[in-house]
């Protein structure tokens, strides 16, 4: 489903209607309608599931209820219905001192750069938004867009803990983006493309044609590539940008409501595109685990969001049990860990394909 | 640079550890969950000696019951109230001491009283009561009284008189529908006559 088949079929369809810039348009927007509705419903999906696997993890239950009313549904389930409804009737407070235009500013930047990142996803074989012959060094450089928001917001807020927040998740965000673009370069190695539906295609044929298991410096690849996206997402023990028991908020501290829900809903969007690249590029996207096992269109989505949320779990898991890095801890992870781990590996790919191929 | 890569392995498989531990607990929710769904279950009353038996004295929290059916609106408990927490209201009975069957009057107390009034209103608010127990002394029938003590055998034993809603806690002992129902059998006596 690319926008040009899009474009095609409306064509054929309203063959009456004369202005294609209109027929681009409505081309052009359906796709996105389609991304932001996954991001809402991703958005509840991950904010249940966090809940619950948290609360599962520390013996707890979690959102529990007996119906709907008072409780939360039969085993809260209505809980990410109520969260949002909460938080879309929040007063929208903006602080006085703060730089009222980049305040708000900030959020719809890091939802723009959540977004626009679906555009190159394949989801299975036929849909994809755009087949981008550079779909992942795409995703790549918008999903570093991210920082811009973060640090705007941290900045905006005229907040001292605020623009801790930005300042950290920007040194964070910046540092991190080299061991993973080290990694993707494993991938591109490998599949001699940079275009995301070649990549998949050339892991076809059962899981051990995967490029996370072609040879043992990609496996260690996979690895450092999971760890740097989850600190990029800002997330799980690499939250220090916002970390809640020192900078109170990090660079969220003075947002409430509606623009607080555009962050967080980014945050899990983020999640969900980093997975994603992770599942086509080490894990085969949407190609079945078993050569020639439950392949097709639909059974290829169900592989594809599959192997994602088996990836989001992981971030959850990572999340609630390691305890928060330090700032140095944090660096010295990034520069002397993975860079070097990440610069044997392309060697180390490299060496193989010649030697053993 | 051996310290080095030992300080990767031990951190890895420290980090392994953690998240088996984590893993383990995540899946063994169902016996190691701490979670009381607190109004579905509660744990259980525990057994204590304060130097009398169990059944004997009940030291768990008392409340004010009425036994409707005794009262005869004298309207004594709630002048000693202290608090005002009693409100009652009462109808002259058309007939003294005879039972009216549309709203469940009952004539006669148990101390074989007649009673004059039929009580219409009868709410006791356990928001306000202060448990001073004044109230039960002046009564003529013995019909409002504290749960526990002597009484636990009449009552089941609660001890937390919690609610969902505010307004639960104004227990209301009049039985429902009294007030309309003694106006209309009124109307329709005097009808008759």
């Amino acid at each position: 489903m690319t926008v040009d088949w899009l474009y095609t079929t409306f064509s054929q369809l309203f063959s009456f209607i004369e202005n294609t810039d209109l027929l681009f348009l409505m081309s052009a927007i359906l796709p996105i309608g389609i991304i932001v509705s996954l991001m809402a419903a991703n958005a509840i999906v991950m904010v249940y599931a966090e809940m619950k696997i948290s609360a599962f993890m520390q013996d707890r239950v979690g959102p529990m209820g007996q119906g709907p009313g008072l409780h939360a549904g039969k085993f809260g389930i209505l809980q990410p219905i109520a969260d949002p409804i909460k938080l879309l009737l929040k007063e929208d407070t903006i602080p006085e001192v703060a730089d009222k235009p980049l305040f708000i500013l900030a959020p719809f930047i890091i939802f723009l750069g959540a977004i626009i990142g679906f555009l190159a996803v394949p989801f299975n074989e036929n849909v994809i938004v755009v087949d981008l012959n550079i779909g992942i060094f795409y995703i790549m450089a918008v999903g570093s867009l991210a920082v811009i928001g973060l640090i705007l917001a941290g900045w905006s807020s005229n907040n001292k803990w605020s623009l801790y927040g930005g300042m950290r998740s920007a040194a964070q965000i910046i540092s991190y983006e080299i061991p993973a673009g080290l990694c993707v370069i494993v991938i591109i190695m490998l599949a001699g493309s940079l275009n995301m539906q070649d990549i998949i295609h050339y892991q076809s044929g059962g899981m051990l044609n995967w490029i996370i298991f072609s040879n043992p410096f990609s496996f260690v690849a996979f690895f450092v590539f999971f760890i740097c996206i989850v600190a990029e997402t800002n997330r799980g023990p690499f939250d220090i940008s916002e970390a809640e028991s020192e900078l109170v908020g990090g660079f969220h501290t003075e947002y409430s409501g509606f623009r607080w829900s555009i962050f967080f809903l980014s945050e899990y969007a983020n999640m969900l595109i980093v997975a994603f690249v992770a599942a086509t590029g080490f894990l085969g996207g949407w190609q079945s685990p078993f050569q020639d096992f439950m392949t097709g269109p639909l059974w290829g989505t169900f592989w594809m969001l599959g192997k994602v949320f088996s990836l989001l779990f992981v971030m959850i898991w990572f999340r609630w049990t390691f305890p928060r890095l330090r700032v140095d801890q944090l660096m010295y992870i990034c520069w002397k860990v993975f860079i070097p781990i990440s610069l044997i590996n392309i060697f180390g790919v490299g060496i193989w394909t010649i030697l053993i191929g | 640079m051996s310290r080095y890569f030992r300080n990767i392995a031990e951190s890895l498989s420290s980090l392994l550890t953690g998240m088996g531990i984590t893993f383990t607990h995540m899946l063994k929710i169902k016996k190691g969950n701490v979670t009381l769904q607190y109004p579905e279950e509660k744990w259980p009353r525990p057994e204590r000696n304060i130097g009398f038996n169990h059944e004997d004295y009940n030291v768990i929290r008392s409340r004010l019951t009425v036994d409707i059916n005794d009262c005869i609106g004298c309207l004594k408990c709630e002048r000693i109230c202290p608090v005002q927490c009693i409100k009652i209201e009462t109808e002259k009975a058309p007939v003294r001491g005879e039972d009216i069957n549309e709203i469940n009057h009952v004539g006669i107390t148990s101390n074989g009283t007649n009673k004059v009034q039929v009580v219409t209103r009868f709410d006791i608010d356990m928001t306000e009561c202060c448990y001073c127990n004044l109230c039960t002394y002046p009564c003529p029938e013995e019909c409002i009284y504290m749960t526990g003590g002597p009484n636990s055998k009449k009552h089941p034993i609660d001890y937390e008189f919690s609610e969902h809603d505010r307004s639960d806690l104004i227990y209301r002992f009049a039985k429902p529908g009294t007030k309309e129902g003694i106006q209309k059998v009124k109307s329709k006596q005097g009808a008759q006559s």
